[in-house]
């Protein structure tokens, strides 16, 4: 089944957090949970992608309440190679679609790394799961509960890992092979978002780029300085930017309007017996030191700009609302005015499933199965709200690989889209059994799906050998 | 009858958050060794009073910390405290202990005592009968903080210190007969429930101090069987005859596990009629045994004069009723009531009932909903009224009464009911003159009771009954309307007949969308009190929103001092541990109540769970302006619930909340399918395709939405069954049209 040259997945959304793959052919159109399904492996629940390095896949699991588990497998037959379990502790309380085991694992072959919000980042030996080294990290705090779901990324000699939560957000750097931490930058303009952080290189300098609120900042891979920032994001991002050539593409929908900064949330959820304002007994524990510090007239509650002043940036209080922006990356400083190159504000993006740039086009799909694509190079509208016919939510990313587009609804169903004279073709919709909210991975010729609970590798039957058939 | 002790009594509330704010205050009461608690009851103790010393100590050993309890028949000096459990007449320990104290108290008083006994601090826990003493237990746990939901117990988290002393409580009900309605039809109902499901919710309905069991059910079901006149019963099927397809494009399909149908998982995969009947008597036996093992009274209801139609055959002059699906005859018009054919099929099926089922109480005899058999109207109040003067009303005085009343019965279909019901009583006091038709077969008469007299014979209620017969009486679908109409109960004799009421938790028009009637319950809980009544019996079909409201009627039948709003509180501080969120939730339930008042008001019917449930509302007229108004109560509770769920420090009290948010959301979900769907209509109507095809695709697409919203929560067969129904009567039929009209659409281009 495998092909002579193995293509590497190797972490959220393969190569650089795309969700292109470029090697694999003949992938499968028409499979289901017992159609074209080459193996597949009970899994437990989780929503992490799974990673693929060579013939390895790596995946991870909740085995039970309070046991994390990483896992890996022949990636041919699917047969199980090792496993490595850890007690997590007590949990923080999370809402779904989030579930514990939430962040993928990123893998340079030799090492998996994954990141677990009570462990830390751990370093495991991808030939048998040994235990290399392990950095605890505090535990994030979010103000509505979210809950973590942050991936690391390899460059080079360091993993890293950007975590944004409400509390004390920050982007670090770990030596891949000692675990030391080379360098912490802190990033206290923001509140908990989940994008995966991205490389851009222009001009032979390759930046590591994050998305947070209200910002997208570039830093120095080697040290973790702050570079550039373009101030053009909304208060809460969950989706990951993609990157083609020399250009970042940001996708955000952030609930409410443009001014509907953090103090409307939280008094909406959280001032529970609504009165107008915020006791400390309506917000976390954890979140006291910025509530004393917020309450100005220390009358013991936050009220109006205190509740600004105590949980979201004084210098980045933006609001939601509906962006798709093309921005080019590099420079110094501030970019905002000189680095955009195209900016629409419409009711196309997702929440969560971030952008896929593909031949050319920028292509989005949200809740209702919802899909609109754009000219990657100046933002024209190639078409808008074109139904995929699959509707429900949309938690996974779409990927694309052998000119086809694959979207997983939370639903269960991955549609196969082709795009013909610019218009999107569905042509297939496939019944995974199951729900499904990880992003799936490409590789090896093969779709990689991780269900709520089970792990398949689809592939096109042509490919299938008597060995891995039977899943 | 004997007021609590005032320390009960301000305990009620927040008794549980004193206890363990006692434990902080006081950390080294934790520290010290284990109370030593024996639970005593008499060697000879009934079953019942057996399982009331298990459920203490099992409530003792959640509530209380450092205690080492012990079940055994002797006093022992080790135990620092002694409970017993029973009566004098049970427990010669407690007699010995509680003496002259114990108070004058009928079969279901309830007594809660400290006491002394050689010395040791004691308490007694005992009821006028061992049933009763199994409630003394549950009440207790109630005032120490445990609340009992239709699906599980909510402890305080903070377990505290043992209090034994002080406690002087005596406790009869205001409303005797507390009935709980169960099996009856719908996908989303209980007909849908195992075994294993009821048996739970029986186990709760216990705790909450429910003493009857009405399994009401269909002839149609698999749950009895007969033969007359050479015919045999052929009919067994559930929900009206309806299969539900779970499978492939269904919204929200996890929580079948796999299944292509939706299916009752006690008769899963049947089709037979012998293996469905044998399944049936069995599920039907096993309700009955759990209902007994926890004391309650059972009775069948069923329809006497409706059978399947296979027996069409056998009974000459029948017709086809007027019911879902067109399963059943009745007789017809031109049938005489005494037609000695229909009067041996009647009995036949009686005894069907009383041989299959030989231990239960009560046999309930209703009276149609929709009769027919109205043409000897005359004869029949003739003979209901022999020798004596109707309390000098005339049938026609009566006809005017039904014509001109409130309720959903009134003008012609009033007259109609009357007059079925008139001929159905005379048919019904004939039919139960035959000797040993009612005898069980150890002998014991099992009890009658009537169930769905026309108000307008409620003047002379005690002359058209057949002897002896109590009733239970459904004035109109909701408790609202009822509620509007309690002028009508003035009318029912209670004293010469033993009478209950139908209350409707949830209304199968109302639909498949949440609702609650906690004001209506009050002011009716309080009439039946004031004039006598002998209790209520619940209508209901999914448990959704019932926790609050059911909890209520158990509060409200032992204790005339609380409101709704005092019971919502005890209620909602102790579930969700939180100051707050008692308030937030009175605000939110009062929307739910607003939403449940106008969808009753301006079209009852609105959410039925028939074929054209959704597609009903695809029709071009303007939208009425009170779905808006609906919706906005609908999105406030959802707003509610949602704040009380991040303030709710109880993890029970989260998952309660997220699940009430969530069929909050389901609700604004299933407006909104329904709006954008009469935007297509009026689309069409005007000839904009492409402008109908989106909006058609908004309502597909928040049907979805529904329905995957209901299964992130689903806990139970209503819940599943309820996704089943919206799969078949508004998914499917959304999408059907939709396609219809894609094609539609392309084939003009």
């Amino acid at each position: 089944m495998a092909s002579a040259h193995a293509e590497n997945w190797a972490q959220f959304r393969g190569p650089n957090a795309s969700g292109v793959s470029t090697e694999s052919d003949n992938l499968p159109v028409e499979f289901s949970h017992e159609q074209n399904v080459a193996w597949s492996v009970e899994l437990g629940l989780g929503i992490a992608s799974p990673v693929i390095h060579g013939d390895r896949v790596f995946a991870t699991t909740m085995t039970d309440e309070h046991t994390f588990a990483v896992l890996a497998f022949d990636a041919a037959t699917g047969k199980h190679l090792w496993r490595k379990e850890f007690d997590t502790g007590p949990l923080q309380e999370i809402t779904p679609p989030n579930e514990h085991a939430s962040s993928t694992p990123v893998t340079d072959g030799e090492h998996v790394y994954v990141y677990f919000s009570t462990l830390g980042m751990i370093a495991l030996n991808a030939d048998d799961g040994k235990l290399m080294w392990r950095h605890e990290l505090p535990k994030p705090f979010y103000l509505l509960a979210w809950g973590p779901a942050n991936s690391p990324i390899i460059y080079r000699d360091m993993v890293y890992l950007n975590l944004d939560d409400d509390l004390d957000p920050y982007l670090i750097a770990f030596d891949k092979t000692s675990g030391d931490v080379r360098w912490r930058s802190p990033r206290p303009e923001m509140l908990g978002g989940y994008a995966t952080p991205v490389f851009c290189e222009v001009d032979g300098r390759t930046d590591i780029v994050v998305a947070g609120t209200g910002k997208l900042k570039g830093y120095d891979p080697e040290n973790g300085e702050e570079l550039w920032s373009c101030n053009s994001l909304l208060r809460t991002i969950m989706t990951t930017p993609a990157v083609h050539q020399d250009k970042i593409y940001v996708s955000v929908q952030s609930y409410g309007d443009t001014q509907r900064v953090l103090k409307y949330a939280l008094l909406q959820w959280s001032d529970t017996n609504q009165d107008g304002k915020l006791s400390r007994e309506e917000v976390n524990e954890a979140f006291w030191d910025k509530f004393d510090k917020g309450d100005s007239d220390e009358d013991g509650f936050l009220v109006d700009d205190e509740i600004d002043h105590a949980f979201q940036s004084p210098t980045n209080m933006v609001g939601g609302g509906n962006i798709i922006q093309a921005i080019r990356g590099g420079g110094e400083g501030d970019v905002t005015s000189t680095h955009m190159v195209w900016n629409l504000s419409n009711t196309a993006p997702s929440n969560i499933a971030s952008p896929l740039a593909v031949e050319g086009r920028l292509f989005v799909v949200k809740k209702g199965g919802i899909s609109a694509a754009f000219n990657a190079e100046n933002g024209e509208t190639i078409w808008m709200k074109k139904r995929i016919k699959n509707f429900g939510n949309y938690f996974a990313s779409p990927i694309a690989g052998d000119g086809k587009i694959y979207v997983t609804g939370e639903n269960g169903f991955v549609v196969v889209l082709a795009i013909e004279n610019d218009r999107p073709v569905v042509l297939a919709k496939n019944d995974m059994g199951d729900s499904c909210v990880a992003t799936p991975a490409i590789a090896n010729n093969c779709l990689y799906v991780r269900t709520l609970n089970k792990l398949f590798c689809i592939s096109h039957p042509d490919h299938q050998s008597a060995e891995g058939a039977g899943g | 009858m004997v007021p609590l002790s005032k320390k009960m009594t301000s305990r009620n509330l927040f008794g549980s958050w004193l206890l363990a704010m006692g434990t902080l205050l006081f950390p080294w009461q934790s520290a010290t060794a284990d109370t030593r608690v024996a639970i005593i009851t008499s060697a000879n103790a009934p079953a019942l009073e057996q399982l009331a010393a298990r459920e203490l100590e099992s409530q003792f050993q959640r509530l209380f910390v450092n205690i080492d309890t012990s079940l055994s028949h002797q006093p022992t000096s080790e135990a620092q405290v002694i409970v017993l459990v029973g009566s004098p007449r049970t427990n010669p320990h407690l007699k010995e202990a509680i003496g002259e104290s114990w108070p004058d108290i009928s079969d279901q008083g309830l007594v809660i005592k400290s006491v002394s006994l050689d010395g040791q601090q004691a308490l007694v826990v005992g009821g006028g009968s061992p049933v009763a003493t199994l409630w003394a237990v549950y009440e207790l746990g109630q005032r120490y903080g445990v609340r009992y939901l239709l699906r599980d117990d909510v402890y305080p988290q903070q377990k505290v210190p043992l209090a034994v002393d002080d406690l002087d409580m005596t406790l009869e009900p205001r409303l005797r007969a507390r009935t709980w309605r169960t099996v009856n039809d719908f996908a989303m109902g209980p007909e849908s429930w195992g075994l294993a499901d009821h048996q739970r919710v029986l186990r709760q309905l216990a705790k909450l101090k429910f003493n009857h069991i009405l399994i009401s059910l269909w002839p149609w079901q698999p749950f009895v069987h007969y033969e007359f006149g050479g015919v045999k019963k052929q009919t067994a099927t559930f929900w009206f005859g309806e299969r539900y397809r779970v499978d492939g494009d269904t919204p929200g399909k996890k929580v079948f596990g796999g299944a292509r149908f939706f299916e009752n998982p006690d008769f899963a995969g049947l089709q037979d009629y012998d293996d469905l009947s044998t399944a049936g008597v069995r599920h039907l036996r096993g309700i009955i045994d759990a209902a007994h093992q926890l004391g309650m009274q059972v009775g069948i209801a069923f329809y006497p004069l409706e059978f399947p139609r296979e027996f069409q055959a056998a009974l000459p002059g029948s017709r086809v009723a007027h019911q879902l699906k067109s399963l059943t005859i009745a007789p017809s018009g031109e049938q005489h009531p005494n037609d000695p054919t229909l009067k041996a099929l009647a009995a036949t099926k009686v005894r069907a009932y009383l041989d299959t089922y030989p231990t239960i109480d009560a046999l309930y005899f209703r009276m149609s909903e929709f009769p027919e058999w109205k043409e000897h109207a005359q004869e029949a109040w003739k003979s209901l009224m022999r020798g004596s003067q109707g309390k000098g009303l005339s049938l026609q005085d009566l006809i005017r009464s039904a014509r001109s009343r409130n309720t959903i019965a009134s003008g012609n279909r009033g007259e109609m009911s009357l007059k079925g019901n008139l001929v159905s009583l005379a048919f019904l006091q004939d039919l139960l003159k035959e000797e040993g038709l009612l005898q069980r077969r150890d002998g014991r008469q099992v009890d009658v009771v009537v169930t769905g007299v026309d108000t307008a014979l409620f003047p002379v209620l005690d002359r058209v009954l057949p002897a002896n017969a109590s009733t239970l009486h459904f004035v109109d679908y909701t408790a609202r309307r009822v509620a509007q109409n309690k002028e009508l109960l003035h009318d029912v004799p209670v004293r010469q007949v033993k009478s209950r009421l139908v209350m409707t938790l949830a209304d199968d028009n109302v639909g498949v969308l949440p609702q609650t009637v906690l004001q209506s319950l009050e002011t009716l809980t309080d009439h039946l009190q004031d004039e006598h009544w002998d209790g209520f019996s619940t209508r209901y079909w999914m448990l959704g929103e019932l926790d609050p409201v059911v909890y209520f009627l158990s509060r409200a039948a032992w204790d005339a001092q609380v409101t709704s709003r005092s019971v919502h509180d005890e209620f909602w501080n102790a579930v969700t541990e939180h100051p707050s969120t008692a308030e937030r939730l009175w605000k939110g339930w009062q929307h739910l109540e607003q939403a449940t008042t106008k969808i009753d008001k301006y079209a009852l019917g609105f959410g039925f769970p028939v074929e054209r449930m959704m597609m009903k509302h695809y029709q071009s007229s303007p939208e009425p302006a009170w779905w808006e108004e609906v919706n906005e109560h609908y999105t406030q509770l959802l707003i509610e619930l949602y704040r009380a769920h991040s303030a709710s420090t109880s993890p029970r009290g989260r998952s309660l909340m997220l699940y009430y948010a969530k069929r909050a959301t389901y609700a604004t979900e299933y407006l909104a399918a329904v709006k954008a769907l009469r935007e297509a209509a009026v689309a069409r109507e005007e000839g904009d395709m492409e402008k109908a095809i989106e909006h058609m695709e908004v309502a597909l697409e928040q049907t979805y939405n529904c329905m995957t919203t209901l299964a992130d929560v689903a806990r139970d067969q209503s819940d599943r069954g309820l996704i089943a129904v919206l799969n078949a009567y508004a998914y499917q039929p959304l999408k059907r049209e939709y396609e219809r009209l894609v094609d539609e659409e392309d084939s003009r281009q």
